[in-house]
This record gives structure tokens, C-alpha cells and sequence, in this order.
């Protein structure tokens, strides 16, 4: 499903503004058909990343392609193949939901008119959209982001903060659609978030940026969870005894902490059992991604 | 080239869906009517005002286009960043100098349509309230009614065009509508008072300044021409005015880094 050609290609980029170094020579390369998480705290530079990729914000040293197109040489061969939200995704409010569309349609090449439909369907808008986007709602302008974003099919779709202001179930709306974007239509999603959960829950690869500087790329969603040895928390009456018995583990309160893959776990539960320990409950302690994530960047100072 | 035209469609929909635009269409034919009005009223009959003297007394009221144009243009790109629209519109497979040209263009024929609009209204108003159309020793030598009334509209246009550049310019510097069009006013009336200041017969250097050049229409009656000043000096020198004015915001724009 996935070709081996990355979409974006980040090239030892830097960007200064006087003497401040936003960011230091970035080297990052997104593959297709992902959903790329860019992660890291206020500050460390991934609005200003995803600002000179987009071009509203020069390069300093370094490039950026996207496909086979420099976005310093190329730019409006670059730009074909993006589709953003930075930020809130701001509409001319005086103007319809359509004829904001129909505006950002007339940019991009080859977008038709059953294209603009169709797209008003897929974010599902249909009974509003000739209304004006000062009757909108937050969660439907989102919709309308969206939609502006997509309308020329583009093969990168970059997403800043996506998340910020939306409730619960907008979140969500998002999320879903996202993740369908990249896995039925092999559009590479890069989208940047502080919110440690929504990217857990969204990304196929998270890479950690700390002060302008590429701290570590995570691969989420490998499918492969199952075979691998993981840290496993047994429940049990007596924890003490039952380490004693197995001859390994930490007690932790009234858990038994061992690190065993999915066959170990069953037969410790049957040697746990047949030792006369009650076993409560058996449950993975995978670290959360915050947990990961405040170990990498932790207790940085803001540049 | 075609292409082209869709950023212009773009540009002309953000100003003719606003309501805003057709109320200073709307006080562009009211304003008038009402002062023609007042002028047919008070004169008490037709003898004694022409039709085309008093299409040259409604031109006077041009400041209307001027001022109307110029917050169009004061507007253009500030309201842009305002709404933080800019970020949506600079991401589109095209150059940064194309979008600034078709907002600069936008302008310029909504300035044109305006203008059209007020010589018709204008021109409608004088012969329908007006009857007697002859008046002689009125326009100097040389200048039938309706040449002399061309060339002083061209004049007042050609400042306008100048005040909306600045305005433009202002508008693309500080991305303030409200600062841009402040300014843009303010220059179009304290022009007149600075002109009057200015004496480049005292003062060579004042040669140069842009408000010593405005007005052309002063040119057309001989005065003005003082310290060797004439119309090819001061057209000369309001063209290096606005290609500044057009530079710089060329260059901030294409420059300018979106933040925030």
C-alpha cells in the first residue's frame, strides 16, 4: 500500500529571524500514505515548520520538497500537491460556505464543479453550505478547513493544531476522517499537535521536535504489538508470594510487574493459579505516549 | 493567461459580495443627486446655470470616488491578514507577485467603475435638471464644455489613482486597513493645504514633492507653472512616486514572513 517514495523531504532547514534560532538544520522525511504526527511542546518550533513548508514563512538555509518540487525553486509546483489548515481554518465570512469554496477551487487546477460537490458531501455540509460562514458553527468551519483543503485531491494534506477548539465529538469526526483519508486514498497526512492523546490515537508515526531540533520519530501502529515482549501487570491476593514463586518480577502495591510476550503471559497466569495465588487481573502497561514524550523533552526551558 | 482571470474573479467577488461596496455605490449616485437637487432648487430656474457648468460644479464632489477607492484599496491586502485569510490564500499554487497584481487590478477597475459611475450619474443629473446648455467665457480658450470636463476628470483621476496606490502600499506595509485608510485620507485633503505651503518658488526642492505635482488640472488654466515647473515635470514626477509606492509593496509583500 505504501510506496517507498516519501512525500515530504526535509532538507537541513533552518529558519532565523536576528539572532534566534527558531530552528537548527531539520532533517525529516515523511512516507506516503501515513499519518505523520509532528509533536512537541509550545515553541519548539513545528507551527514554524509547517509555515515554510506551506511557504507562508521563508527558508532561511536548507530546503524542503514535496514530490520531486523544491518549495524555494518550485513553488507553485509544490503548492499543487498541498492542502492545509494553519491554525483555525479562517473563511470570508461576508461570502457562502460555496462561494468560499468556489474561491479556493478557482486556485487550484482542474478542480470541477462536481469535485466542489462532491467534497461538500464527503465533510457533510450539503444543507448549509450555500449559507453564509458567519451562521457557522466552530465544528462546521472546521468541516469547511477541511474541505478547501481536499478539493484539489492533494497528495499532502498538513494539518496545524487541528484539534484546537474542537469538542469531544468534532475531535473525533476529525480523527476518523483523517485516518480514512490516508488508508483509503493514500494521501499523507502530517499534522501537528501539543494534545499527547489525539496523536496517540491518530498517528501512524509520531517525530518529537524540541527547540528546533528532531529529538526522535516513533512508529505508533506497527501491528506487530502482540508478538513483542511487553511489561505486564498481574492483579493478584499476594504479591510478595507470587514473586517468589516465579522467581522474577517487581512488586509494585498489588501487582506483580513482569515482562513476558503473549504465550509467557497465559502460561504465568496457569503457574500463578496452580501455585494458589487469585489472580484480579492481568493488563499490559504500555507507557502511554506522554509518558515518552515527557521523558524526551522533558523539563526543557523554552528557548 | 486564462488562469489569471480566475484570481481577478476572486478578487472582484470579495469586493462586490460585501454590502458594504454597494452602499459607496449607493452614496456615489445619492450624494450627488442631492447636491444637484439643491443647486436646481436654489438657483430658482435654468437661466442662469448651464447643464455643463453644472456638471463641472458636480465634479467637484469627486473626492467621493477618492475616498471610496482609496478604502478599497487600503483594504485589500490588510483585511486579508485581519482575517486571517492570508494563510488560506498563500498556500495556492501561485507566486506571491500574482496575487498582490490581481488585488492591485481589482482596485483599479473598481476605481474605474466608480468613476463611470459618477460621470453618468453626474452627466444625467446636470441635462435632466439643466436645460439651457450654452453658457459662453465660462472654459478658458482653447476648451469646448466637454474637452475641458474630460481633462480635468482625467486630472482628478490620475490623483486618485496616486492616493490609492499609497493607500495600497500603506495597506500591504502595516496590514492595518484602519491605518492605511486614515493615511490615504488624510493626504487627500491636507494635499491641497501643503500645496498651498510648499512654494517651490521659494524652495527649489519642493520641486519634488509629491503634493506639488498633484492636481494637474492647475496646469490647464497656466498657473502652477511657476519655477519652471510643467505638466511633462510633474506627470514625470508623480510616475516615480507611484512606481515607488508600487515597489515597496511588491517587495514587502513577496517578503513578508505569515506569522501568528
Amino acid at each position: 500500500m505504501m510506496s517507498q517514495e516519501p512525500v515530504v523531504r526535509i532538507k537541513g532547514v533552518s529558519k532565523r529571524i536576528g539572532r534566534r534560532t527558531l530552528i537548527d538544520k531539520l532533517d525529516l522525511e515523511i512516507p506516503s500514505g501515513q499519518v505523520y504526527g509532528f509533536l512537541g511542546p509550545n515553541g519548539a518550533g513545528k507551527t514554524t515548520t509547517i509555515r515554510m513548508m506551506v511557504g507562508l514563512m521563508s527558508i532561511s538555509e536548507g530546503d524542503i520538497y514535496i514530490g520531486q518540487s523544491s518549495v524555494r525553486e518550485d513553488f507553485e509546483g509544490a503548492m499543487k500537491q498541498i492542502g492545509a489548515i494553519v491554525e483555525n481554518p479562517e473563511m470570508y465570512k461576508f461570502l457562502t460556505g460555496y462561494q468560499n469554496l468556489l474561491h479556493y477551487a478557482r486556485m487550484s487546477p482542474g478542480v470541477t464543479k462536481e469535485r466542489i460537490d462532491e467534497v461538500i458531501h464527503r465533510v457533510g455540509l450539503s444543507n448549509r453550505i450555500h449559507e453564509k460562514v458567519k451562521t457557522y458553527s466552530l465544528g462546521m468551519r472546521q468541516r469547511l478547513g477541511v474541505a478547501q483543503a481536499i478539493l484539489h485531491r492533494p497528495k499532502l494534506l498538513v494539518l496545524d493544531e487541528p484539534t484546537n477548539g474542537l469538542d469531544p465529538q468534532g475531535i473525533r469526526e476529525l480523527r476518523d476522517y483523517l485516518r480514512e483519508l490516508a488508508h483509503t486514498e493514500g494521501t499523507t497526512v502530517f499534522v501537528s499537535s501539543h494534545l499527547l492523546s489525539e496523536m496517540e490515537l491518530m498517528c501512524d508515526t509520531v517525530a518529537v521536535i524540541k527547540q528546533g531540533k528532531l529529538v526522535d520519530v516513533k512508529v505508533l501502529k506497527t501491528g506487530e504489538e502482540t508478538e513483542q515482549q511487553a511489561e505486564t501487570a498481574f492483579e493478584v491476593d499476594k504479591p510478595e508470594e507470587a514473586a517468589a514463586l516465579l522467581g522474577t518480577g517487581a512488586v509494585d502495591g498489588g501487582s506483580v510487574i513482569i515482562t513476558a510476550d503473549k504465550e509467557g503471559i497465559a502460561e504465568i497466569n496457569a503457574r500463578l493459579v496452580a501455585g494458589g495465588i487469585r489472580v484480579y487481573g492481568i493488563s499490559k502497561r504500555t507507557r502511554s505516549l506522554e509518558d515518552q514524550f515527557l521523558e524526551m523533552t522533558g523539563g526543557g526551558q523554552i528557548g | 493567461m486564462a488562469n489569471f482571470f480566475k484570481l481577478l474573479k476572486n478578487e472582484n467577488m470579495k469586493i462586490y459580495r460585501r454590502l458594504r461596496t454597494w452602499i459607496m455605490m449607493g452614496l456615489v449616485v445619492i450624494i450627488p443627486a442631492l447636491v444637484a437637487v439643491l443647486m436646481a432648487v436654489s438657483t430658482g430656474g435654468d437661466t442662469e446655470i448651464g447643464a455643463w457648468d453644472a456638471f463641472t460644479n458636480l465634479t467637484s464632489l469627486f473626492f467621493l470616488v477618492s475616498i471610496f477607492s482609496a478604502i478599497i484599496f487600503a483594504d485589500i491586502v490588510a483585511s486579508e491578514f485581519t482575517w486571517g485569510t492570508i494563510k488560506l490564500l498563500l498556500i495556492r499554487p501561485w507566486k506571491r507577485s500574482k496575487v498582490l497584481l490581481s488585488k492591485l487590478l481589482a482596485g483599479l477597475i473598481f476605481s474605474l467603475l466608480l468613476t463611470l459611475i459618477f460621470i453618468v450619474v453626474n452627466w444625467a443629473l446636470s441635462f435632466l435638471l439643466f436645460k439651457n446648455i450654452s453658457t459662453p467665457g465660462v472654459y478658458p480658450a482653447g476648451y469646448s464644455p466637454f474637452s475641458f470636463n474630460l481633462e480635468m476628470l482625467l486630472y482628478r483621476y490620475v490623483d486618485m489613482v496616486i492616493i490609492c496606490i499609497f493607500a495600497f502600499m500603506l495597506s500591504t506595509l502595516f496590514r492595518s486597513s484602519g491605518i492605511a485608510i486614515g493615511l490615504a485620507i488624510f493626504l487627500l485633503f491636507a494635499g491641497n493645504i501643503l500645496q498651498a505651503l510648499l512654494r517651490p518658488e521659494k524652495y527649489a526642492w519642493t520641486k519634488y514633492v509629491l503634493f506639488t505635482n498633484m492636481n494637474l488640472s492647475r496646469y490647464m488654466i497656466g498657473d502652477g507653472s511657476a519655477a519652471g515647473m510643467t505638466l511633462g515635470f510633474s506627470v514625470a514626477v508623480l510616475s516615480v512616486y507611484v512606481i515607488v509606492f508600487l515597489a515597496v509593496s511588491w517587495i514587502v509583500f513577496m517578503r513578508r514572513d505569515v506569522a501568528a
